[in-house]
This record gives structure tokens, C-alpha cells and sequence, in this order.
């Protein structure tokens, strides 16, 4: 008897551990991943729309293809299901009709992926004035995104 | 017979018209977003400009933009309500209106001013709090929004109310500053034309606008410079 609860318990823990692993792990690594565009994101703005003036080819170029690695690593694996609840670094604000909308989350994340590839590529050649007007564009496409599929503050 | 008086000070009617256009106009980049998100924080920090000036204009400025002239005691909103309140510029009821939609614009702007976007946008103010308190700024910034649009539309169908069922206009007065009133109402204390604004209290009302704005902008950050972490692309890591 007490060996059958025993039995129950670690399955019952083990099968806990299993969802709510992946689940927040999930989370967690598409958080990092945002937080870690975001930075880069900020780099440029600040290189190319606040301060021009401070221009670094080499960094902004580097910034982009940074961007454009996050865009092309596959974040849709991160958005498995259940993960609408849970805890990453903070609570996902990920919008439970997410799974509903899989078609239009596709189109808004490949505008996302194209315009920060195309970023990656007008940074490289260094043009402040082009790279302004993509990096309007990968904003765009960040909103996009956000308004489709996360919660308000 | 009806008289004309000039009731709406110019100063006060290029105020309301430059709010209501600022604020389609932040309403409209904030929601393309992109680019114009910066449009956006600009307007915002020009409606400060605009609500800081309001305010001191509601002391110095004339006699209908006061203020003490038309605030919404309770003896007055009493009588207004019973149909016995007399008067032109702002009634009781509207003005009970006007200090709602400046409180609410000016919490709009004042949590705008520590807000971000979660994209590539912050506000002037962002760097002086932390991230967290600026997310919860960005929130309230959002639900504050609602709440502005419930006064606005509440603005205009008071107006549209006034002009079919009341028949009177409140559009053309604050175009062009006058109002006809009935002659036997003229004169009488309630009923007086707008008087008494100077150069003087104009050009400080201007002068604390324009230095409010430039301390949001640039001064606080040049008196008191926050760390910002947007700045770590200038400096040559080495690796």
C-alpha cells in the first residue's frame, strides 16, 4: 500500500516536472530571446535615429545581424501549447487565442523575420539614412506581433 | 435683440484646437507605430507643453478661462441643474467636463513621459525609473487611454447634444472667441465679456511651458544624467 502511494507520487511529481519544465522553459528562452533584440534594437536606435552623430558602422551591422539571429532561430518552437500560462523570467503575457490564430501569428512573425533580414542587409552597407527607414520597418512588424498576440500592460 | 461679447481669449481657443489636433495626432502615430512612435512621444510632450500653459492660464489668463470663474461649486451645480444657473463661458456641468479631461490628459502625459513601448521606444523619463515601473506606467498609460476616449466622446455629444436639442452653439465661440448672448442678460456680473489678460502673464505662462518642456527633454537628463543602458553599443567592448 504504502509503495503504491510512494509509486504515485513520483509518477504523479515526475509527470509535473515534465509539463512544467518545458512549459516555462519555454517561456523562459523566448523571453531571453526578445530581451536579448531588444537590447540590440536599442543599440541601433540610438546609433542611428537618437544620436546619429554616433554613428559605428561595425556595431549598428553587428546589432542587425544579431536581430536577424533571433528572427531566424526558430522561435515558433518556443510557443508550444500551454504556453499561454506560466512563469518564464516574469508571467507570460502571451494571449490564450494565440493557438486559435496560427495562421495570421505565421504571417505576422515571417514580416518580422524578412524585415529584420533585409535590416541585417541594409546595415551592412552602412547607409544611416536606409538603415533608419528599415529599422521603422522592423518596429512595424515588432507591433504587429505584440497587438496579434500579447496582452496590454 | 441679442448682443455680441467676446468671451474665449485667443490664447485660450489656439489652446483647444492645438490639443484637440495633438491629440488625433498621437492617437493616430501611436497606433501605426513603426517610426512615428517617436512622432508620438514628440506630441506628447507638446500636449504637456499645451496642459502646463492651460493651467497657469486658468489664473492669469481672462475672465472666462479663469479658473475661479467657472469652477463647479456645489451651490452652482445645484442651480444649474435646477435651470436657474445664468451665465456664459463654461457652465457647472462643463466645467465639471473640463477639469476631468485635463486631469485625465495630464496623467495621460505624465505616465507617458516614463513609458515604453517593449520595441524600440521610451519615453524621456524612462530612464529614471526602473523597467518594472515603467511596464506598469505603460499600462496605466493604456487604461488611461479608454478613460480619455469615454471624456472625449462624452465632449463632443454634449456638443451635439447642446446644438439640436439645447440650440445653442458652442462650436462658433470657440472658433472665433465671441458669443451673442440676449441683451437683457448682458451687463450683469455672470454675463460680462472677457477681460483682463496682459502681455505679462502671457509671456511667463509661455515662458514656464517652453521651460517645463525643455526640462523633460533634456534638462533633468543634463542636470541628473541616468545610466541608460542604450548607450553600451558607444564603448568598444574589445570582444
Amino acid at each position: 500500500m504504502n509503495r503504491k502511494i510512494a509509486l504515485t507520487l513520483l509518477l504523479t511529481a515526475s509527470a509535473t516536472s515534465a509539463i512544467a519544465g518545458p512549459i516555462e522553459e519555454q517561456i523562459r528562452f523566448r523571453q531571453s530571446a526578445y530581451s536579448f533584440a531588444a537590447w540590440n534594437v536599442a543599440k541601433i536606435k540610438s546609433q542611428v535615429v537618437d544620436h546619429p552623430e554616433t554613428f559605428n558602422k561595425d556595431a549598428v551591422a553587428a546589432a542587425a545581424n544579431a536581430i536577424a539571429a533571433v528572427a531566424n532561430s526558430g522561435l515558433g518552437a518556443l510557443y508550444g501549447e500551454g504556453t499561454d500560462k506560466g512563469v518564464g523570467w516574469k508571467q507570460t503575457r502571451l494571449k490564450p487565442e494565440f493557438f486559435q490564430k496560427k495562421a495570421e501569428v505565421t504571417v505576422a512573425a515571417n514580416t518580422f523575420n524578412e524585415a529584420a533580414n533585409e535590416l541585417a542587409k541594409v546595415a551592412a552597407t552602412g547607409d544611416v539614412n536606409a538603415i533608419k527607414v528599415q529599422f521603422g520597418k522592423v518596429g512595424e512588424s515588432c507591433k504587429g506581433c505584440h497587438d496579434l498576440t500579447r496582452i496590454k500592460e | 435683440m441679442k448682443v455680441t461679447i467676446h468671451i474665449w481669449d485667443l490664447p485660450l481657443r489656439l489652446f483647444h484646437w492645438l490639443l484637440a489636433v495633438a491629440v488625433a495626432a498621437a492617437y493616430i502615430t501611436a497606433k501605426i507605430g513603426g517610426s512615428l512612435i517617436d512622432w508620438h512621444g514628440r506630441i506628447g510632450i507638446f500636449i504637456l507643453g499645451l496642459l502646463v500653459f492651460r493651467i497657469l492660464w486658468g489664473f492669469v489668463g481672462s475672465t472666462h478661462a479663469r479658473f475661479l470663474t467657472f469652477f463647479p461649486t456645489l451651490p452652482r451645480l445645484v442651480a444649474y441643474l435646477r435651470g436657474r444657473w445664468q451665465g456664459i463661458g463654461h457652465n457647472p456641468l462643463g466645467a465639471l467636463s473640463v477639469f476631468a479631461l485635463l486631469a485625465v490628459l495630464a496623467a495621460q502625459v505624465g505616465t507617458g513621459l516614463f513609458a515604453n513601448d517593449d520595441i524600440a521606444f521610451v519615453g524621456p523619463l524612462f530612464n529614471f525609473v526602473d523597467k518594472s515601473v515603467s511596464d506598469r506606467l505603460t499600462g496605466l498609460h493604456n487604461t488611461i487611454f479608454d478613460l480619455l476616449v469615454a471624456f472625449i466622446v462624452l465632449h463632443v455629444v454634449a456638443i451635439v447634444f447642446y446644438r439640436w436639442v439645447k440650440k445653442t452653439n458652442l462650436v462658433v465661440p470657440m472658433l472665433t472667441g465671441k458669443k451673442q448672448v440676449p441683451k437683457a442678460l448682458a451687463g450683469s456680473i455672470t454675463v460680462s465679456p472677457a477681460r483682463g489678460f496682459g502681455a505679462i502673464g502671457l509671456i511667463l505662462s509661455l515662458i514656464i511651458s517652453c521651460t517645463v518642456v525643455w526640462g523633460v527633454t533634456g534638462g533633468i537628463a543634463y542636470l541628473h544624467p541616468a545610466e541608460s543602458y542604450q548607450q553600451t553599443a558607444q564603448a568598444d567592448p574589445g570582444f
